[in-house]
């Protein structure tokens, strides 16, 4: 029964985060007014992490960081990493949610887009051998995380009350869920 | 008591990690496999999302541009007559460069090089990396360090392939360098990628010798020196070359060809170089798609009616043979 639970739940974070990931590589990119794209699997692993705890937010930046493995050529695993630990991350602070407030996923969205990016500037530093960090920052990291922020205020709220029903669904509290 | 037994969890994903990038960077070829299976799922599904995608960015990109467009659409006529005449005085030169041409047995080979039609798919959402994956793969006979084309310049270079796709890493990204040399003078140069440049629509061009000719707005074609890249292909044009501050070596922007923001579809050239030369792969057609073809050949034919009869037989091309038994059939 309980297992059950668990395979459909991670079902469901594997088909959300692939949903999000083919909409930021074959959507948004066409769309030319976008100056950035909302980086929306980031926003499910630490929405994820933040309501659920370590264990979700570790699996859902598991499949995000699988994906982008798989569609960029880097070295394999690299992505993994980032988004596993970016999850756990945010689960240390699942203790924190007791209303709906939107003050701690907004900073945590900030903390969790400057850690990865930062993670990834010093990856091309060590990868390319040169990097204009001024550039980087104007040009790369503040737009996206502008645009992720906005759709953090969105996607969270969204992810919270559906989250909410299959809980009530599944009869379960909302949290020590996979 | 949950956080301790995820933070295990999140060991061993670390450990697996590092054993994945360690083994990604000694073998890279020993993960493709991974990547090739995965690809059989995404890129139908990609493929789809995309198509629908291109439509509904289509419509909203047509109604902005829509007021834009008959203000154009003025302007345009205009330029067609100056250009109509220019159209009539480059026809008459090139007659002369193809007579020029059959006199040194020269080749334009560039033009020669079996292509093969390709739709991107989907590309990489951050500015970190200019990769993009295009919908042909294995099946339609595509190899790894085959050249991608658009609109008549260098885009970039397949580095990896699957069954049904390929990933192609374009020039502008950071890490791409290709030898390239002027067109005019034949000197060497390296053109390098770079997100800084890029913001402004250009490349950098670099390691031209001091004594080099190269002038701004010579074309830029890529270098027989290079391993990868075939020789011949238009790349771009320089700009605001300038010698370097220890005035040992020439340096500047490239302004591309080809426009990187609105990449769709794309061809791929299917010969491949190798240390021992050219080969080709016997996969793509010379000559599919391409207008540039289209348009010489309809030139040609045209040249041959303007060629007096005298030098008609001087010339010794099989084409000019063809058509003149096709007009007689006529």
């Amino acid at each position: 029964m309980r297992i059950g639970i668990i395979v459909k739940r991670i079902s469901i974070y594997f088909l959300l985060i692939l949903a999000a990931f083919l909409m930021q590589t074959c959507v948004f990119p066409i769309l030319g007014f976008l100056s950035a794209t909302p980086n929306l699997i980031l926003i499910i692993t630490f929405s994820y992490g933040y309501i659920y705890g370590t264990m979700t937010g570790m699996i859902c930046g598991f499949f995000a960081g699988l994906l982008m493995d798989l569609f960029y050529p880097e070295a394999f695993g690299l992505f993994i990493l980032f988004y596993s630990y970016l999850g756990f991350f945010s689960g240390l602070f699942s203790k924190q949610l007791k209303n709906d407030s939107l003050i701690f996923p907004l900073i945590l969205c900030t903390v969790n887009e400057l850690v990865y990016n930062g993670a990834l500037l010093c990856y091309r530093f060590i990868a390319v051998g040169r990097m204009n960090i001024i550039y980087s920052i104007f040009k790369v990291i503040i737009p996206e995380l502008f645009f992720t922020l906005i759709i953090t205020i969105i996607a969270y709220r969204i992810l919270l009350n559906t989250n909410r029903k299959l809980d009530k669904i599944d009869n379960i509290r909302g949290k020590n869920v996979a | 008591m949950n956080n301790r037994f995820s933070k295990n969890i999140l060991i061993v994903v670390s450990i697996l990690c590092a054993f994945l990038i360690i083994i990604s960077y000694m073998q890279s070829s020993l993960l493709d496999p991974v990547r090739h299976y995965a690809g059989y799922i995404l890129t139908p599904i990609q493929s789809g999302i995309s198509t629908f995608g291109n439509a509904v960015a289509g419509d909203i990109e047509e109604n902005r541009h829509l007021h834009n467009v008959y203000k154009e659409n003025e302007q345009l006529t205009e330029r067609i007559s100056v250009l109509t005449e220019e159209n009539n005085r480059l026809r008459s030169e090139t007659q002369e460069l193809q007579r020029l041409r059959e006199l040194y047995k020269l080749d334009q080979t560039y033009m020669q090089y079996p292509k093969v039609a390709a739709r991107v798919i989907a590309r990489d959402s951050q500015k970190w990396f200019r990769v993009f994956r295009l919908d042909k793969g294995l099946a339609d006979g595509i190899q790894k360090d085959m050249n991608v084309i658009c609109s008549g310049g260098l885009v970039g270079i397949v580095t990896e392939v699957g069954a049904n796709y390929c990933t192609v890493r374009s020039i502008i990204d950071d890490e791409s360098n290709v030898y390239s040399e002027s067109q005019y003078s034949g000197d060497t140069c390296l053109v390098k990628g770079n997100i800084t440049s890029y913001e402004q629509g250009t490349l950098d061009i670099t390691n031209i010798s001091k004594d080099a000719v190269f002038n701004d707005g010579d074309a830029v074609v890529t270098s027989s020196l290079s391993t990868k890249f075939l020789p011949g292909i238009l790349i771009g044009y320089a700009s605001d070359i300038n010698i370097d501050s220890q005035h040992l070596t020439k340096s500047g922007k490239l302004i591309p060809v080809a426009d990187f923001e609105k990449i769709k579809e794309v061809l791929i050239i299917t010969t491949i170089k190798t240390d021992s030369g050219l080969v080709d792969t016997g996969v793509g057609e010379v000559g599919e798609v391409t207008e540039t073809e289209e348009t010489e050949e309809t030139e040609e034919t045209e040249e041959a009616e303007d060629i007096p009869q005298g030098e008609k037989n001087t010339s010794d091309g099989e084409l000019d043979i063809d058509i003149s038994s096709e007009e007689e059939g006529t």
